[in-house]
């Protein structure tokens, strides 16, 4: 059913920034029939310049720290950026790794982060959700000193002994 | 008297590469704290041909004579101080502190530059690409990844292997079951470990139904890339039936640690009738598909001719998977080094010479077809019975490479276990890595606004090109 309005509408970019591309697979899901989101008036868009929500994914990598800063910077305020998966949250298989930094929900101050590895489709609208309502606050400025937080970590190190 | 400078064995080292080069099936080159490792594909697997550092590091570069070897020996200057004299592209193979090298373009007049990336507008992994045009026609595309460089391999060192293996398998989302198992080889070779045949036929289930995910999604974006929009729509939506069915065979819509070292996990096709029911009813609608795709003359018209790869340039760039069977390849891991449950359920190869979209499309087409079949075969052998725990092994120091043809091509693994029974080097050569050069070259000649459709007929992966 269509909604009333599209108040909550939202502009969605992607930023991939030293993904596995399993998070991507579930983004890319959203489009399907099976998902599409466009039937509540999001899209996923080809220029951080139309989004309202911006996310990101993987640990965030040495080469991309200056693009996806770069990027984030040109969505316009209010803005808020949505960390998905483990790896975005900084607690997936390669942290740690040499080239990995802290996460790129961290790195980019994520107002919301999703876990899973990758999260379901669902669980990455659920995400969107919650930044449209943060979004339809007065000011969202704030939002990121505690940002909610969508599903539990399925990553767990492995027992090395 | 050169000759006797440089030592016999070193000359024959260098001789048994070219040969290989010249008439066999390189596969990477690596480097490790002892060495250099030239992998190549015999009819029982993977083969390496290595030699010890020289005590100054220098060693002679394949990649003048065989260009496939160019970002590998690049990779193991940068990473391991091998120190080539003649590298014919000296540029770093990733950034530096951040920094990507210039890109290579083409001068003179009338000639343009057109740089996209490293963030793309779609969902797409980063890469940077510098299309040098004049007018539409691209003249030179140089294509920088690494972005996505984690350190994977490094992170991996000092593991113990049997632990490691839910790494292994998300280096990669798009081929997580066939690392797996190149992983799983690896060890299940230093282990001495024989895998029930069962169990073999479980993965083979396990590994087609990555093929019928991926092919379907790169058909999918195929069709989008000539402007079908239905086309896309019904082929993602194929997409998500067969991750749900990757969901119910194994717990996970990517099959990610479906495939362990010694057999499966516990919870891996535990009801293999109703995995054959959904996919008899997925099979009939990718058929409708298919049909559909094919007989689209608006889309086959846009798909052939462009992004043509010669044989000479497959061969020369050591193309794997179907982009080198489309270029008139025949080698598929399946049929070459059978191995698993593939010994004895043989693999039919998909063949195709023109080299262009649509050779790259009909071969994954075929392999579609091909997938279901191979999938019922080992559901009708597999029984009701649930699979075998997953074996108990001991692995022993040493150093095995396992291969398995994923949806892209040969997915190789080379495992260096230390005396302690450590991992001290892991490699990961991922058919991306191999096919990404031609992707660049593939785009000689042709119009910058092809690129999303040739680009897709790949459909490469970056992060386990980039590791």
């Amino acid at each position: 059913m269509m909604k009333p309005s599209f108040r909550g509408s939202l502009g969605i970019r992607h930023l991939v920034c030293g993904s596995c591309n399993g998070c991507e697979h579930e983004m890319n899901a959203l489009n399907n029939a099976y998902y599409d989101i466009t039937r509540d008036g999001w899209d996923i868009v080809a220029s951080p310049r139309h989004a309202d929500v911006i996310t990101v994914t993987g640990p965030m990598t040495g080469a991309m720290r200056a693009p996806a800063d770069q990027t984030v910077e040109a969505v316009p305020r209010p803005r808020v950026v949505v960390a998905v998966g483990d790896c975005a949250a900084g607690v997936g298989p390669w942290a740690g790794a040499p080239e990995a930094g802290e996460g790129a929900g961290v790195v980019l101050n994520a107002s919301v982060f999703v876990y899973g590895c990758p999260p379901t489709p669902d669980a990455i609208r659920s995400g969107l959700e919650a930044a449209a309502e943060l979004l339809s606050r007065e000011d969202v400025s704030e939002a990121s000193v505690s940002p909610a937080r969508i599903g539990v970590a399925v990553w767990s190190a492995p027992v090395d002994d | 008297m050169r000759a006797a400078l440089r030592g016999r064995d070193l000359i024959e080292f260098e001789r048994r590469i070219r040969a290989e080069c010249e008439s066999g099936v390189p596969l990477g080159a690596y480097a490790s704290s002892h060495g250099v490792h030239y992998v190549f594909l015999g009819e029982r697997g993977a083969f390496s041909l290595e030699r010890p550092h020289a005590e100054d590091r220098a060693a002679s570069a394949f990649s003048t004579a065989f260009p496939g070897f160019s970002w590998d020996e690049r990779e193991m200057r940068d990473a391991w101080d091998v120190r080539f004299a003649d590298l014919p592209d000296p540029r770093p193979l990733g950034s530096n502190g951040g920094s990507m090298p210039a890109a290579v373009v083409a001068t003179g007049a009338g000639l343009m530059h057109m740089v996209v990336g490293p963030v793309h507008a779609g969902i797409i992994e980063p890469g940077r690409f510098t299309f040098s045009s004049g007018g539409e026609t691209v003249v030179h595309l140089d294509a920088q990844l690494a972005y996505s460089h984690r350190g994977v391999e490094q992170h991996l060192v000092a593991r113990d292997p049997l632990a490691a293996a839910p790494y292994l398998a998300r280096v990669c989302g798009s081929c997580s079951a066939s690392r797996s198992l190149a992983y799983a080889q690896a060890l299940e070779q230093l282990a001495g470990t024989a895998i029930d045949f069962r169990v073999e036929l479980v993965r083979l289930v396990v590994a087609e139904l990555e093929r019928i995910y991926n092919h379907l999604a790169d058909l999918a974006a195929s069709a989008a890339g000539a402007g079908w929009g239905p086309g896309f729509a019904r082929g993602m939506a194929l997409k998500e039936r067969a991750m749900r069915a990757c969901q119910r065979a194994t717990g996970h819509r990517l099959l990610f640690d479906a495939i362990v070292p010694g057999g499966v996990a516990p919870q891996t096709l535990l009801e293999p009738g109703e995995l054959r029911r959904s996919l008899q009813a997925l099979q009939s609608s990718v058929e409708r598909y298919l049909e559909s795709l094919f007989g689209n003359p608006s889309v086959v018209a846009r798909w052939e001719r462009a992004g043509a790869v010669s044989r000479k340039a497959a061969r020369a760039f050591g193309a794997v998977g179907p982009t080198h069977r489309a270029s008139g390849g025949k080698i598929d891991v399946r049929a070459f080094a059978p191995y698993g449950a593939y010994r004895r359920i043989r693999t039919s190869v998909a063949s195709a010479s023109t080299g262009d979209a649509f050779a790259r499309c009909a071969i994954k087409r075929d392999e579609l077809r091909e997938s279901f079949r191979l999938i019922g075969a080992a559901l009708a052998n597999v029984g009701d019975a649930r699979p075998k725990a997953a074996a108990t092994m001991r692995v022993e120091p040493g150093a095995a490479t396992g291969v398995v043809e994923g949806p892209r091509g040969a997915e190789i693994v080379a495992v260096h276990v230390d005396e302690t029974g450590r991992l001290s080097r892991v490699h990961v050569i991922s058919a991306s890595y191999r096919n990404w050069p031609l992707v660049a070259r593939a785009m000689d000649g042709n119009i910058v606004p092809d690129f999303p459709l040739v680009n897709k007929s790949f459909n490469l992966c970056y992060a386990c090109a980039d590791r």
